[in-house]
């Protein structure tokens, strides 16, 4: 089988993060070649350096034998290569074949732009083009349809269709199935196989490990931004892929767990917000950390808002210290003592213009608040360097802009201003994501202290590691659900992968 | 659907003027229905494809004074008509090009800059006109806005110009490669970019283009009244801006026609002729303009964010 | 908004409060300063006159208005928006008070109840455009843009194109009357000034607009009334707004529905002078109002110069895009560091 795609040696680093190690890879015609890993593996960004989104800092690429280098997703899709993003980019309000066929430049090797000599469009031979390629591709929609009457699984199979017409000898697939139904699934495959019977080369990134091994031929699991190994599919097994995804020693040191852990504090039973989450239930105990995992897009996130009062909950009942209550907004959720640390500090959490004093106590205004409503500014000067101190945040100031402060310095701060609305439970969602090694040990050890004081913790993290090493409990999010507790001793990386994919 | 529903309402409308005037559909009416908004009609040409792109040009106002007066000046001053024309338009051209341009220097919203060359032109047009009205020209000159086409009664020259227009802008819009990079960079700029669209180059196109059409919407209005002077176009860019609207573009971008901002400008400007015929308070026009946006603009932000599948 | 550069250590928080505050004044100091060089100018231009005190007062009075407004917008900017229609806000109440009093007119409300009336009219503007922004979320612009039609064309359907005149001379005692040889507006304004800059910095109701402006988002997420503060802003600026047709039409003794015409785009410029960014989430009380200041010295000036009248507009102008260039280079600036 020709080996249509071949990297090398590939390393990448994103401000000082190195995402990819020594990455070889490769991809054969009329294969399915399937890519996983947990999240933050690494697989995406190894599909945008093929894809030309983005250069590799060290190692080639090579297609058809010869070393590549793109300069933009434009130049790798007019050599042939051509990635459908999970995020579809069809413009609504034109027809189907104006989408695949009407861009900006044209492609030297295929005549694409379906017009004459001024400008102007023959739809004859446009729409006669859309129709032959979702034939060859074995799509069945109408070229004149409005892209915005279709469903996103058929939008998804025109990006496909798109990327096919450029003559694209490899496809690369971007989590396609996570906005799909079982039929549309079914569909999608049909199609890929057809396209793999015309010679193309699929690489398909997903979570769902069962879809992989029905469909691809080869899977590559990539661990921490290695290549662990590439296995044939008929001669591996879901459990020791699991193993490659996981197998890796907890190094890091994480707080000793709780030593004694008190009554139920906080509970949810029934959460539902469709299609995002559903049947949601669990309960937090006083002194516990309650470890939330899940793939990326299993809902923890949306249950989290949704309990903290930023999106509306279609069902479910949320009981705190043994009462029932009601949440209608963040306003709401802080005033009953339940509090949201965002997954995105920098668009969600933080004021970035604004000192660091006025963030720490964003949250917490009230407190701070005389009867008439004036701000009592010395007890915020107090407080916020009483938290600088506590988070040992640097500089040690709080008269600084956000903006100036480190990564980890930031989400000590947003953890400060969490911890300075005096809450009862907090979620804390990615609260060490993009933060050096000794931050995240200071903001572990401020958790675990947190839940000593009787403040009950819910986490949540793509990062295995550090919810097994942190969490007392660990609840396991899949589509949308809670598909397993795990006690103490049961959470292992394996265990929650089992659960955590289908 | 909304195309649908603004015929269906101007012709509701002509009817029931009709039954209350029953000269209403006679020709003369008809005539003046059309030429006292075909300012309003021929900028909103050029607004539909600046919102298409996501963006808005409010000082077209201006510009159509702006024009108006220049022509006029320059017919005074000796040049032929023809002449005047031309270099009327040129600096038409020059003035979308300075929005434009300061769009991308400054980095900041479509609206903000128009707004800022709106209040400078304003006050160029009352400088050069120190305050007055300039009139006086060549009898030829009516024949845009006053003179029939081909000598057909009640065909005015503007209308057919008008007409052709739209029929241009609109078989381009919907047929042309290069303008179907609107809809592209309405939808989602980011993406046409990366489709190899070069996106600062067709702003540049479209900004300039709907100057050019404000500054032939103020030749044709000073052409009708053969005078110019800065009362001109109050408020033409909200009646221009509520035309598109209306008409089914979205102020975010990514939608619109020319039939439709045709069929907008038609109802806004039999809604125009209604007040005057009824001697309800012309006064009462802005009100009625100023809910009309708001009511458009809210259903179409309304019925896009409905309309996101997921 | 404030910035220092890393200041570390023990002394580092004196530090950096010193040059906190020295920073501060920064913009205040350059405004400062070019009022007094201005008016130094003028002053030798004109022969004196500049100092006259009519023409101090004339000065005065005409920041008066923009300054209110300008407070207004100062507040609408750092909540994230604009607000378009204070001019005509200003006109339609002036309109509305000066009618439930006038001698010629049915209604006969008497002076207090006029002015209630005439302030409800604004407030009530206020929370039209403020229900839209916050509420139904359309684009400022447009919701203010609507209103700044609206609001126009009912001040001018009520009064038919006419004067309104036969008011009291009660109320003109509030416009024209003096104290020291300052009109009272003028007092009145720099209190509620006075007033505004210490709540908006220190009364956590409307401090909040500073983080709202900033990040809606995160605000909402920290727990703040975003749609309530952004609506009450538009309240107060249509209030401010009334409140300056309510000096105007006193000091005028007429009721007219022209006033105000343009008056936004003074206002813009004031505000976004005096540190307010079109991005939202800063602003300055103090700075708007030198920025009214130093327009009304140059409008002045202007006519003190027996500078030709038509060129007013075109100075107003230039001014809109000096507020622009300086806002566009003060956000370059910032993305650079």
């Amino acid at each position: 089988m020709e080996t249509i795609l071949r990297v090398e040696d590939i390393c990448k680093s994103f401000a000082g993060n190195q995402v990819l190690h020594d990455v070889d890879f490769s991809a054969e015609v009329e294969r399915i070649h399937a890519l996983v890993g947990e999240n933050g593996a690494g697989k995406t960004t190894l599909m945008n350096i093929i894809g030309g989104i983005h250069q590799p800092d060290e190692g080639t690429v090579y297609f058809r034998g010869e070393p590549v280098s793109f300069a933009n997703p434009l130049h790798a899709m007019n050599r042939g290569i051509s990635i459908v993003h999970q995020e579809l980019s069809l413009v609504p309000n034109l027809s189907v074949a104006q989408n695949v066929f009407i861009s900006g430049q044209t492609n030297e090797m295929v005549p694409r732009q379906k017009v004459n000599r001024f400008g102007f469009i023959n739809w004859k031979e446009l729409y006669a083009d859309t129709r032959d390629l979702f034939d060859h591709v074995g799509i069945d929609i109408e070229p004149t349809t409005m892209v915005s009457k279709l469903s996103v699984s058929m939008q998804q199979l025109v990006e496909i269709a798109k990327a096919i017409s450029f003559n694209a000898r490899v496809l690369i697939l971007d989590e396609p199935t996570s906005a799909l139904s079982e039929k549309e699934i079914d569909r999608l495959f049909g199609v890929i196989r057809e396209l793999t019977r015309k010679g193309v080369a699929i690489i398909f990134i997903s979570h769902k490990l069962d879809e992989v091994l029905t469909i691809a031929d080869q899977i590559s699991v990539l661990r921490d931004g290695r290549m662990v190994d590439t296995v044939r599919t008929e001669e591996t097994s879901r459990d020791e892929i699991i193993q490659m995804m996981v197998g890796r020693h907890i190094e890091d040191m994480y707080p000793s767990k709780s030593s004694g852990v008190g009554d139920v504090l906080f509970s949810v039973e029934g959460l539902s917000r469709r299609p995002y989450f559903h049947d949601v239930s669990f309960t937090l105990r006083r002194g516990e950390i309650l470890g939330l995992a899940g793939l990326v897009g299993s809902g923890r996130t949306e249950a989290a808002r949704a309990i903290f009062g930023a999106d509306a909950l279609d069902a479910g009942k949320i009981m705190l210290d043994g009462k029932g209550i009601q949440i209608k907004s963040p306003t709401n959720a802080i005033q009953h003592g339940i509090c949201y640390l965002t997954e995105d500090r920098k668009t969600l959490g933080l004021f970035l213009k604004m000192l660091v004093r006025d963030n720490i106590v964003s949250a917490a205004l009230n407190r701070f608040t005389s009867q008439l409503g004036f701000l009592r500014r010395r007890a915020i000067q107090d407080e916020s360097m009483h938290y600088v101190d506590y988070m040992q945040i640097r500089p040690p100031t709080d008269e600084v802009e956000m903006i100036s402060l480190s990564g980890g310095n930031q989400q000590k701060s947003l953890l400060a201003k969490w911890l300075s609305a005096k809450p009862k439970v907090l979620i804390a969602d990615e609260p060490t994501r993009g933060v050096d090694v000794g931050a995240k040990a200071k903001l572990h050890t401020d958790l675990r202290k947190m839940a000593e004081e009787g403040i009950g913790v819910i986490l949540i993290s793509s990062e295995l590691p550090e919810i097994l090493g942190l969490s007392d409990r660990v609840v396991v999010f899949r589509e949308g659900t809670v598909a397993a507790l795990l006690e103490g001793d049961q959470a292992t990386q394996e265990e929650v992968m089992k659960y955590a994919t289908r | 659907m909304q195309q649908v529903a603004l015929m269906v309402l101007c012709v509701v409308l002509a009817l029931g003027m009709q039954s209350q005037f029953p000269k209403y559909l006679n020709l003369d009416n008809v005539e003046i229905v059309l030429a006292n908004s075909i300012g309003d009609g021929i900028m909103a040409l050029g607004m539909t494809i600046v919102m298409i792109t996501g963006g808005i040009d409010i000082s077209v106002a201006a510009v159509l004074q702006f024009t108006a007066i220049l022509v006029g000046m320059l017919m005074n001053a000796g040049a032929p008509i023809p002449a005047a024309i031309v270099v009327t338009l040129i600096a038409a051209a020059a003035i979308g090009w300075i929005n434009v341009t300061l769009m991308r220097i400054f980095n900041v919203h479509p609206f903000i800059v128009t707004l800022a060359t709106l209040l400078t032109l304003r006050g160029v047009n009352i400088v050069i006109t120190d305050a007055g009205t300039v009139t006086g020209f060549p009898q030829q000159f009516s024949a845009i806005g006053r003179g029939y086409f081909a000598g057909v009664d009640h065909l005015r020259n503007s209308v057919v110009l008008f007409a052709v227009l739209a029929v241009i802008t609109g078989y381009a819009l919907k047929n042309h490669r290069f303008f179907q990079e609107a809809y592209f960079i309405g939808g989602n700029r980011r993406s046409a970019r990366m489709s190899g669209i070069k996106v600062e180059r067709f702003l540049v196109f479209t900004y300039v283009l709907n100057a050019v059409l404000a500054g032939v919407a103020g030749i044709v209005i000073s052409s009708q009244y053969m005078a110019a002077s800065i009362s001109f176009g109050q408020n033409a860019e909200l009646r221009t801006i509520t035309a598109v609207a209306v008409g089914g573009a979205s102020l975010s971008g990514g939608t619109g026609t020319i039939v439709g901002t045709v069929l907008g400008w038609l109802f806004l400007a039999m809604v125009r002729n209604a007040f005057n015929m009824t001697g309800v308070n012309t006064y009462w026009q802005d009100v009625v303009i100023g809910v009309v946006l708001a009511i458009a603009v809210f259903f179409g932000e309304y019925l896009k964010r409905r309309q996101v599948t997921r | 908004m404030t910035k220092t550069p890393g200041a570390y250590g023990a002394s580092g928080r004196q530090a950096a409060t010193d040059l906190l505050r020295k920073v501060l004044g920064a913009r205040t100091t350059t405004l400062f300063l070019t009022i007094l060089v201005v008016s130094v100018m003028l002053t030798i231009a004109s022969g004196g006159s500049f100092l006259s005190s009519r023409n101090l007062v004339s000065v005065l009075m005409g920041m008066t208005y923009d300054l209110l407004m300008a407070m207004g917008m100062t507040l609408v900017l750092i909540l994230g928006g604009i607000d378009l229609s204070v001019g005509s806000v200003l006109g339609l109440s002036g309109v509305a008070i000066t009618m439930m009093m006038s001698k010629h007119q049915p209604y006969h409300v008497g002076i207090p109840g006029a002015i209630a009336v005439g302030l409800a009219v604004a407030a009530v503007c206020g929370a039209v455009n403020g229900l839209g922004v916050a509420k139904l979320k359309i684009a400022p612009f447009i919701v203010t843009l609507s209103m700044m039609a609206v609001a126009r064309g009912l001040g001018t359907v009520w009064t038919s194109g006419w004067y309104i005149s036969g008011l009291p001379d009660a109320y003109l005692v509030i416009g024209q009357g003096t104290f020291l040889g300052v009109p009272y507006p003028v007092y009145i304004a720099l209190i509620i000034l006075a007033v505004f800059s210490i709540v908006l910095q220190r009364w956590k109701p409307l401090t909040q607009a500073f983080y709202i402006g900033h990040n809606p988002e995160a605000a909402g997420l920290s727990g703040m009334r975003v749609a309530l503060v952004t609506g009450a802003g538009y309240v107060i600026s249509g209030l401010l707004s009334g409140l300056a047709g309510l000096f105007m039409t006193s000091r005028l003794a007429m009721g007219f529905f022209q006033f105000g015409v343009g008056a936004e785009l003074n206002a813009i410029a004031a505000a976004v002078i005096g540190g307010a960014s079109f991005v939202g989430g800063s602003g300055s009380l103090v700075g708007t109002f030198l920025a009214a200041l130093l327009i009304a010295v140059i409008n002045n000036g202007f006519v003190l110069l027996r500078g030709d009248p038509n060129y007013k507009t075109l100075v107003q102008g230039l001014i809109v895009f000096v507020a622009i260039a300086v806002d566009a280079y003060r956000r370059r600036k910032e993305i650079r560091e």
